[in-house]
């Protein structure tokens, strides 16, 4: 049996959690436990489903075809059982990305789908849809020496005074070939994500698995006309919708009938650390002008001492 | 509850024309055309967020293949539903909502439709462009030489975001050859097609709209047609283009390709080698002259070739 913490949570699990930095050897009792066994084909009276899931109380079932089926109970428990001969191996990614994501969920958490890294004491993220550049962003900036905290999946929490904190869990970053090439980190480059892909664990320069107040969000955006580079602060409604639909994943808010807490959510994240629209070119080549662009943003909102 | 009909074409045949076209007609009395604002928001088949958000799994884990065989869910709960794929902002009710597709009509691994058959959409347009026209401008969308694009619209593996070792921003999508993707779409017996020559757009404009509206069943009034084709040019969009930037294309070879080019009918005659349309010819000749493309080669000619 192996332990982990994993978005503020202790988790006990059967298998080995990739892209996990380590099990910890005392995180206390467990709150989520992760096993192998029978997982049904479908749940009767599903009250919400989707071409890959189905919800039925306090029980949810997501079926990745071939690959293998989650049930996920009262977001204490996660079976699962993989298909056609695949490996746990191979089915584990989705554990610690989707199938914990919609564990958050049942546990009413906000979760974002973002990427994180830590900026002096606080937590930066960048959210934005799958291909967004979350993961480039994050693996960009901690070579540049900004630890990383999290990679696709951030859950949000609060702490005493109700300000907005991130849960980081040490991740490894997910690569895509392309992208080591690039940012010239093949010399991190761990196994595939799965053996079919060619992405792979890239392990961060340096992690950070502590909650961080939140000190900035920013959603990714293409240049793409009319938008022209840079940072923005949008309007509140607009912070608002950025962080909705950030959700990891939004349909999951609408089925879990969660709308109402990420909107009080993004509206805390807003006030107390602030939302932003980082538009700019996806461009590897362009990415050291980005990240000058974004410490000169941290230093006029104070996330960073100011150069004197 | 909505209807779909699949706006499908090969990649540079007036797929996005005839989307802005349709989209004016919804335009209000003086009320200008902004290509970057566009009316009619049904997005793309392939875009990559609504099989994420409704599969909830991220495709980016998965292999072009494994995503191919859950896309026919994907097209049957959006084919039930306008919820997902509505992007962002205020939205009209429309009763029939077009979505472009540069798909070809191919069958996942498991047999079926890729796009769910009648469950997806409830008919489609088909656009087709003589392929020599659109080698010139396949080759400015490409970043690549003219005799690549030939060599790209004779590839039966050829495609659009299937390379691996990336993550591309839309899902892949396969385009078996000009004469392949075009077979594909008339071949299949899903879904009763309306066949549109861009040709036959270009030069009646207004007959050409009022033809595939008809078919789609969407009312229009004649006035609603003329207002459209005379906001719609071409010529209006490739100066919107030059003017502001169009939002669904970067050029990423920051070479300053514009996606609206030339839109002619028979600009090949001044583009293209003798040699290159002969190859283009000779590939695609059956399929050009169902379609009733005349071949500037003796049959001869393209039987040496």
């Amino acid at each position: 049996m192996l332990s982990y913490r994993l978005a503020g949570l202790s988790v006990e699990s059967e298998i080995a959690l990739p892209g996990l930095i380590d099990s910890v050897a005392d995180c206390g009792p467990p709150e989520v436990r992760i096993r192998c066994g029978a997982v049904p084909e479908k749940l009767d009276d599903a009250g919400a489903f989707g071409p890959t899931w189905a919800m039925q109380g306090g029980r949810f079932l997501l079926r990745i075809p071939d690959i293998a089926r989650f049930l996920l109970t009262d977001g204490r428990e996660i079976a699962f059982e993989t298909e056609n001969g695949t490996s746990p191996e191979d089915a584990a990614v989705f554990l610690v990305g989707t199938v914990f994501g919609i564990l958050l969920h049942q546990r009413r958490k906000i979760v974002l789908h973002a990427s994180a890294v830590r900026v002096g004491d606080k937590a930066v993220l960048f959210c934005g849809r799958s291909g967004a550049g979350k993961s480039t962003m994050a693996a960009a900036l901690d070579r540049r020496g900004y630890s990383l905290l999290n990679d696709d999946v951030c859950a949000i929490g609060l702490d005493r005074a109700g300000a907005p904190i991130a849960h980081s869990d040490g991740r490894r970053l997910k690569l895509w070939a392309q992208a080591i090439e690039h940012l010239e980190l093949a010399d991190r480059r761990g196994s595939p994500v799965r053996s079919r892909l060619q992405k792979f664990y890239v392990e961060p320069q340096d992690s950070f698995a502590h909650a961080l107040p939140l000190g900035a969000v920013y959603g990714l955006r293409e240049t793409r006309a009319p938008l022209q580079d840079g940072i923005e602060r949008p309007n509140v409604v607009d912070s608002a919708l950025v962080i909705r639909r950030s959700a990891y994943r939004p349909r999951m808010v609408d089925a879990m009938q969660q709308n109402s807490p990420y909107f009080q959510s993004a509206a805390n994240i807003a006030a107390r650390a602030g939302v932003f629209y980082l538009t700019r070119p996806l461009d590897f080549a362009k990415i050291p002008d980005v990240i000058g662009r974004l410490e000169a943003h941290w230093r006029e909102i104070g996330l960073l001492e100011a150069i004197r | 509850m909505s209807e779909r009909i699949w706006l499908a074409s090969y990649p540079k045949s007036g797929n996005t024309w005839l989307r802005i076209l349709i989209g004016c007609l919804s335009l209000k009395d003086g009320e200008a055309l902004d290509i970057n604002k566009l009316p009619e928001r049904g997005g793309i088949a392939s875009a990559r967020a609504p099989f994420d958000n409704l599969t909830l799994i991220d495709s980016g884990l998965l292999t072009h293949d494994e995503i191919d065989r859950l896309r026919p869910r994907i097209y049957e709960e959006l084919g039930q539903s306008l919820e997902e794929e509505v992007p962002e902002g205020p939205q009209e009710p429309v009763q029939v909502r077009f979505v472009k597709v540069h798909d070809a009509y191919t069958l996942t691994s498991l047999g079926e439709p890729l796009l769910a058959g009648k469950r997806g959409a409830k008919a489609a347009i088909l656009i087709v462009r003589d392929p020599r026209d659109v080698v010139p401008s396949l080759a400015n969308h490409n970043g690549t030489t003219i005799d690549e694009a030939i060599e790209f619209m004779n590839n039966a593996d050829a495609g659009f975001c299937n390379k691996p070792g990336r993550q591309h921003s839309q899902l892949r999508q396969q385009l078996p050859s000009w004469s392949g993707h075009i077979a594909s779409w008339l071949d299949q017996r899903d879904i009763p097609i309306h066949l549109l020559r861009y040709e036959d757009l270009k030069r009646d404009t207004a007959g050409a709209l009022l033809a595939v509206l008809d078919f789609a069943g969407v009312p229009a009034t004649p006035a609603d047609i003329e207002r459209s084709t005379l906001i719609a040019t071409f010529e209006a969009l490739k100066k919107q283009e030059r003017n502001t930037g169009f939002s669904e294309w970067h050029d990423r070879s920051g070479n300053g390709r514009l996606f609206f080019r030339r839109g002619d009918v028979g600009g090949w005659r001044d583009e293209l080698t003798t040699e290159q349309i002969l190859r283009i010819e000779s590939a695609h000749g059956p399929m050009m002259k169902r379609l009733g493309y005349e071949l500037s080669t003796s049959s001869e000619l393209v039987l040496i070739g």
